[in-house]
């Protein structure tokens, strides 16, 4: 830590010497180009000038001198404003020449610009999604940018997570952005937020900026910001991304009153039941692709551009894009498809005439979106007798059956490792069976007749059960073992359903805290991902 | 990846993210006409406990627009999936 605060210190210091002299070879230009100006209006025209003739030869002294008075005039307001500094030009001059490229375009264009430089955005979440998004919306000068999240930077974000770096892992996450976007535009001001949003505080922190990105990684967050962006007329630019999926919507577009049909739909419109909590995957159990989503951080980006630069016609502000569901889907073709959604939904708990949400449901912390979400209770399903540690399990494969006393080794038991096979093909443990669990699971257990399979499953299950087949023909004890130790004592249960223990003559198990486990007790060179 | 054209009397459905991980396929195509309340039972019965575990926080589409179509009381439970519509499962993503 005391390594990153010293380079931190010393990064700053290099870029403030650099700024410091950007600045003084800035006055200097500045300065030789009006000493230049008012040389060439009063000296004779360079020989090589086209005009040089017809200035010096073929027009009238009294009008040359009217059109050199016309010229000087011009200039003179020109450099007072320089002078004294007041807005002769609604934007800075490095403003003009930071944003030049999008400025030109009829879609920004100057009003477009000044409408970024007001506006107050909310990222909430600073990993996959908001990194892409917060640097594209720093670099286009949105004009206040608020970053909120709890997190502190590890190593396997920074594949996706694009502001932070090698250097800053252990830093909070949004003090990490904030060098990046720091260092990319010093012109927005960024406002930090190091906490994990609460429903107690998010409309404290909500009511100060104009537009919300939410760029969490959980269904309670999603609910969450949604109604608050609901309750305090906020819009809300939502995205999403798994392995090779993303999600794109912009919701509460516009951000009509709760019970305002015109106003555009909230989350809970579209996703009113959130999944059951054992079917949500995190990034870190299913795995992401960084490009998959920082192409959706970016289009949240593009769409909060889009939103916030819209322009008016006439009087009547500008209607918004009717809404619709972008789905990402990075190995399809085609990639991007585009769903037409609904308006409001007529009995949406969040945004319509029967809202039961308000504002002090929330600030109350009576509205539980933990438990309206649910969560995973974390999984106890076996008995410590069918239960090994790591460590016995060693001692097991070198000689001794801690259960049995007898004299043992890797031969003569069945070591089955249940993570799917791209896992297992990173790194085993010497001698391990794969049977990935997602197999285990859609196997039916003995409660269905095995001689009459399901309806339309003939396809599906017929070679996953070769698996139970084949550990039939031996009666060797079988040890489970997966990634953390809940897929593995799941597969225990299952493989006792199916009778595969012969009615307790054979011993199954698994291996207490999995690989994990094995890595910190037994061999600490085996990979951690 | 694209699904073919549906053969005649048959829609084409497109499994997105859990979906497709649930039924270990991107799409498929099954026989049309069916009503929109009976899709789910459907697809239960073909991939038994998908209702639960994934369709019941599912969006549902029929030719890239949103339709409501869980459970009898769905404001789109009378419409009538045809011969030739696509149809997507499309599971909230809450990952990012």
């Amino acid at each position: 830590m005391v390594a990153v605060i010293d380079s931190l210190r010393q990064q700053i210091a290099t870029c403030e010497a650099t700024l410091q002299d950007l600045h003084q070879q800035l006055a200097e230009a500045e300065h030789n180009q009006r000493q230049q100006e008012r040389v060439l209006r009063k000296t004779k025209p360079l020989t090589t000038d086209p005009l040089d003739h017809d200035m010096n030869f073929g027009v009238p002294d009294d009008f040359r001198s009217e059109v050199f008075a016309v010229l000087d005039h011009e200039a003179e307001p020109q450099e007072q404003d320089e002078s004294n500094k007041l807005g002769r030009w609604p934007l800075e001059k490095n403003e003009y020449r930071r944003y030049g490229r999008q400025l030109i375009m009829p879609e920004i264009g100057l009003q477009g610009q000044l409408r970024l430089r007001s506006s107050r955005v909310l990222v909430v979440g600073v990993g996959g999604l908001g990194c892409p998004a917060a640097a594209y919306l720093v670099g286009a000068g949105v004009g206040t940018v608020g970053l909120v999240d709890g997190d502190v930077v590890e190593e396997s974000n920074l594949h996706r997570q694009i502001l932070h770096s090698s250097a800053r892992v252990g830093m909070t996450k949004v003090e990490s952005a904030m060098v990046a976007l720091n260092s990319l535009n010093p012109n927005v001001k960024l406002i930090p937020h190091i906490l994990r949003l609460t429903p107690e505080t998010a409309i404290s922190i909500f009511k100060n900026y104009d537009l919300v990105l939410d760029c969490t990684d959980t269904p309670a967050s999603r609910y969450l910001i949604s109604d608050t962006c609901v309750l305090l007329g906020k819009t809300l630019v939502s995205a999403s991304a798994l392995r090779i999926d993303g999600q794109l919507m912009v919701l509460n577009n516009p951000p009509s009153p709760p019970g305002d049909p015109t106003g555009g739909p909230c989350y809970r419109c579209v996703f009113p039941k959130p999944p059951p909590p054992e079917s949500v995957v995190s990034c870190g159990d299913g795995g992401i692709l960084g490009p998959v989503v920082g192409v959706m951080g970016v289009l949240q980006a593009l769409e909060t551009i889009k939103v916030l630069t819209k322009k008016a016609t006439g009087t009547e502000p500008a209607p918004a894009d009717p809404p619709t569901l972008l789905i990402f889907s990075a190995y399809s073709n085609p990639m991007f498809r585009s769903i037409r959604l609904r308006s409001r939904k007529a009995k949406c708990t969040a945004c319509s005439a029967q809202a039961t949400i308000s504002p002090q449901v929330l600030e109350s912390g009576s509205l539980d979106y933990a438990q309206f979400c649910g969560s995973i209770n974390p999984i106890d399903a076996l008995t410590p007798q069918e239960r090994i540690s790591a460590e016995s399990y060693a001692k097991l494969r070198s000689g001794v059956n801690p259960f049995t006393g007898t004299v043992s080794n890797k031969d003569n038991h069945i070591l089955i490792d249940v993570r799917e096979r791209v896992q297992f093909e990173l790194c085993s443990i010497d001698g391990s069976v794969n049977i990935p669990f997602s197999t285990v699971s859609i196997t039916p257990g003995l409660s269905l007749n095995p001689n009459t399979p399901s309806p339309g499953s003939n396809d599906m299950y017929v070679d996953e059960n070769d698996w139970a087949t084949q550990l039939r023909q031996t009666e060797k004890p079988i040890f489970v073992v997966c990634r953390l130790g809940n897929d593995s004592q799941l597969t225990v249960k299952k493989m006792k359903e199916l009778g595969l223990n012969y009615g307790g003559k054979r011993f199954i198990g698994d291996i207490r805290g999995g690989l994990q486990a094995w890595r910190e007790k037994v061999d600490a060179e085996f990979p951690e991902y | 990846m694209a699904p073919a054209k549906a053969p005649a009397g048959h829609f084409s459905i497109l499994y997105f993210a859990a979906a497709s991980t649930y039924t270990r396929r991107a799409s498929e195509h099954l026989p049309a006409p069916v009503r929109a309340r009976d899709l789910f039972a459907l697809l239960e019965e073909r991939y038994p406990g998908i209702g639960e575990k994934v369709l019941s926080s599912c969006a549902v589409t029929v030719n890239l627009e949103y339709v409501d179509a869980g459970g009898d009381d769905a404001e789109d439970a009378g419409r009538v999936i045809k011969e030739g519509d696509e149809v997507a499962i499309i599971p909230p993503v809450s990952s990012g």
